[in-house]
């Protein structure tokens, strides 16, 4: 195993320790040892030389060598005494102890006479303290004794081995100690670490096992009980995740199999017109697959997809146009924006994120419509032709009759001119009648054209004074013979519109006979005022009104007020219902304020910039 | 001066002899066709001053007799009255787009027609 930090830290410690107390140790407990030592052998060698000088004094005298001899050679035996001699006092050696010769410094020590204690060092014999002491005062000679310094050394070296070696022991037990000290410290922390790095994995289910009640004991708790609420947190929003996941894949397979499973195609763009959705039905319309699809710029499914793409992108508005579909079939394209208000306020996506597209396919009623209106074309040709010859045939036998036959009666016979009189009214009525028929068959005609789009638009910069102009000229005369007045208010340099003005011209005449029609007395009043983008037309009338509820109601087909109020007026009652169409097709709107019995107010807008579609719908017919 | 009549309905055809007839003054001389395909070939054959000429018509339709006439222009001078059902602001354009000039929907009023053809003819009579 790795040696901890904290062990090396403590060891490192108690080395730095140890060497100081062993060094301090060494230098004191030497210094004092030898010193002491070296006391001990002054002392011990002063009182050998004394006693030799005090004992050996009539010896010399009587120069009895032997004595003397036999005496120092007692001495050498003692610890620490390495040299022994006796000096007379003219410098002689008397005897001494070393064998074989005596060295040559201590011949020179011999000659100096002088009492006392000083350091000799003798070649290849060692150091030595030697201790001079005199005999009867020096008249008789000197004592040396030579004590072993080295030896001093010896002695002071063993102490401080066995010192060291005790220290030394202690020091080993003391690594052993931290040793195991340290180790019940770092052994908990190593663990909790590893517990730590286990749950910094995720891993809460792993287990520490610290049953120590110190701080240590009390730090792997609290872990323990934090990982397990962490635990527990984690698994109640994993949950929790699971289930918002699970909920989020239903909803959107919910709405991708709505979508794919639609009827209609679908088609999502974004803001450039790059297809990102498409359905399982708008690929079938366009015979491609939608991988072939999903990337691409709409432009690849037709330039009138494309224009209304393009259109619906600058517009919250609903956009529709016709397309063409493979294999000869029609669809209904209907295009909206895709705002930002269901994405967070967070999100980057402002404004119009793209668009979708709904397409229908409209072959089948496309051909219905034009079936219906084939069949009402055909009916009202078939209707024409009888309906021509009998005119044609009556006005023909009433030109005869007022020319040829006429003038030939006696009218002077009162019964005659009554039945004459009958006649001619009678054949007024057959031709008004005619009139309404053909006038009904050309209002039918109109409508069911108008209804299914299928009528050419002759747009044109017009001027709407000149509308309301004309369309009161042709009528002019049905206001004098009425006796009513008609007033033209028209604000003065309205701008231009681009529109049909045949057809506003039907509009404006089909305003201002009603408005006559059911006007008995009083006037009626057209105006034309710039109302922003638009220009606002007016019919007001003072007549009979229209009731609330009939308000929407008048502009149906076959609805006309006389219905519910008198005898059916003349009129096809499908002069608001066409009015409503070409003004719709306008882009402009018509509507009506009234009050029963006080008159009514018909308004038609056309705004100044029309809405393209006007012209996309139709027809070559 | 010669009128053409040109309609598949008889009645029609009857109808517009009697308003001729009203044109007693005037020396008319009137010829009638069926269908297209015989209108064109008595217009080519007779050579008529006026035609009154039916739109929808079996065989060939009125616009058709006037599409060939107007690649071969006839070599005198014809004037060519279109009498239809047509009455729709469309068929009216096709027929400017082929240089006819007087358009009358049915039903019509005989006085119209009177009218109309008392000018023509007068006019014609005049460059006479």
């Amino acid at each position: 195993m790795r040696m901890s930090k904290l062990f090396r830290k403590t060891l490192l410690g108690i080395i730095f320790l140890f060497a100081i107390i062993f060094i301090t140790i060494s230098v004191f407990s030497g210094w004092h040892i030898y010193k002491n030592l070296v006391e001990e052998y002054k002392s011990k060698g002063t009182a050998i030389a004394s006693s030799i000088a005090s004992s050996s004094a009539e010896t010399i005298l009587n120069l009895d060598s032997a004595t003397v001899q036999a005496m120092i050679d007692q001495f050498l035996e003692i610890e620490g005494v390495s040299y022994v001699f006796v000096v007379d006092s003219t410098g002689e050696i008397v005897s001494h102890t070393f064998v074989p010769t005596i060295p040559e410094k201590i011949k020179e020590i011999a000659q100096v006479h002088k009492t006392g204690i000083k350091d000799v060092s003798i070649e290849n014999f060692g150091d030595f303290l030697d201790v001079v002491s005199p005999i009867t005062e020096g008249a008789i000679g000197y004592v040396h004794v030579g004590m072993n310094k080295n030896i001093i050394n010896k002695k002071m070296w063993n102490v401080l081995a066995k010192q060291l070696t005790l220290l030394f022991l202690i020091f080993i037990f003391s690594v052993l100690l931290a040793y195991f000290m340290v180790n019940r410290i770092s052994q908990p922390l190593n663990q909790l670490t590893e517990y730590a790095k286990k749950l910094l994995a995720h891993d809460f289910e792993a287990k520490v096992d610290i049953k120590s009640e110190d701080e240590i004991g009390l730090l792997a708790n609290t872990m323990k009980s934090m990982a397990n609420n962490i635990n527990e947190v984690f698994t109640r929003y994993e949950f929790a995740l699971k289930d918002a996941v699970v909920e989020l894949q239903d909803t959107l397979a919910y709405l991708t199999t709505i979508i794919d499973n639609m009827a209609d195609g679908l088609i999502v763009v974004d803001k450039d017109g790059i297809i990102n959705h498409v359905n399982l039905a708008a690929s079938e319309m366009f015979g491609k697959a939608e991988s072939e699809m999903i990337g691409k710029s709409i432009e690849i499914l037709g330039k009138e997809l494309d224009k209304l793409v393009k259109k619906s992108l600058q517009t919250e508005e609903v956009v529709s146009t016709e397309i063409n579909l493979v294999n000869e079939r029609v669809g209904k394209a209907v295009a909206k924006s895709i705002k930002k208000e269901y994405f967070s306020e967070e999100s980057e996506a402002r404004g119009i994120l793209g668009s979708v597209i709904l397409i229908r396919d409209i072959t089948q009623e496309k051909e219905i419509d034009r079936l219906k209106t084939e069949f009402i074309t055909v009916v009202s040709h078939e209707l024409r032709t009888p309906l021509t010859s009998i005119l044609g045939f009556i006005e023909l036998i009433n030109k005869k009759f007022t020319e040829n036959i006429l003038p030939r009666l006696d009218l002077s016979d009162t019964k005659l001119a009554k039945v004459v009189n009958k006649i001619n009214k009678d054949f007024k009525i057959i031709l008004s009648e005619g009139e309404r028929i053909t006038l009904l068959i050309n209002d039918v005609l109109d409508i069911s054209k108008l209804e299914s789009g299928t009528v050419t638009w002759n747009l044109q910069e017009i001027s709407i004074k000149e509308v309301i102009t004309d369309a009161y000229k042709a009528l002019s005369f049905l206001f004098e013979q009425k006796g009513i007045p008609c007033y033209l208010d028209i604000q003065p340099s309205l701008p231009m519109v681009n529109a049909d003005k045949e057809r506003l011209i039907q509009v404006v005449i089909n305003l201002l006979s009603n408005a006559l029609k059911f006007t008995e007395k009083g006037y009626v009043k057209c105006q034309a005022r710039l109302n922003e983008d638009e220009i606002l037309v007016s019919v007001e009338d003072t007549g009979i009104g229209i009731p609330e509820k009939e308000k929407e109601k008048i502009f149906e087909k076959f609805k006309q007020v006389g219905d519910l109020i008198k005898g059916k007026p003349k009129g096809t009652g499908l002069g608001l219902a066409i009015s409503k169409q070409i003004i719709e097709a306008h882009g402009g709107k018509i509507w009506v304020e009234s009050e029963l019995g006080k008159g009514s107010i018909f308004y038609f807008t056309i705004p100044l910039t029309r809405k393209e579609d006007l012209n996309e719908n139709t027809d070559s017919r | 001066m010669k009128i053409l009549i040109v309609d598949d309905e008889a009645l029609i055809r009857e109808l517009i002899l009697q308003i001729i007839d009203e044109l007693e003054d005037m020396d008319i001389q009137t010829i009638e066709a069926s269908d297209g395909l015989e209108g064109l070939e008595l217009i080519r054959k007779e050579k008529p001053d006026i035609v009154l000429l039916d739109i929808m018509m079996p065989k060939m339709s009125g616009f058709e007799i006037c599409r060939i006439l107007q690649k071969e222009p006839p070599s005198w001078d014809m004037k060519i009255v279109i009498l239809t059902a047509k009455g729709q602001e469309i068929d009216k354009q096709t027929a400017r787009e082929l240089g006819v000039k007087w358009y009358i929907t049915k039903p019509f009023k005989i006085d119209d027609i009177i009218k109309l053809l008392r000018e023509l003819l007068e006019v014609k009579s005049n460059e006479s």
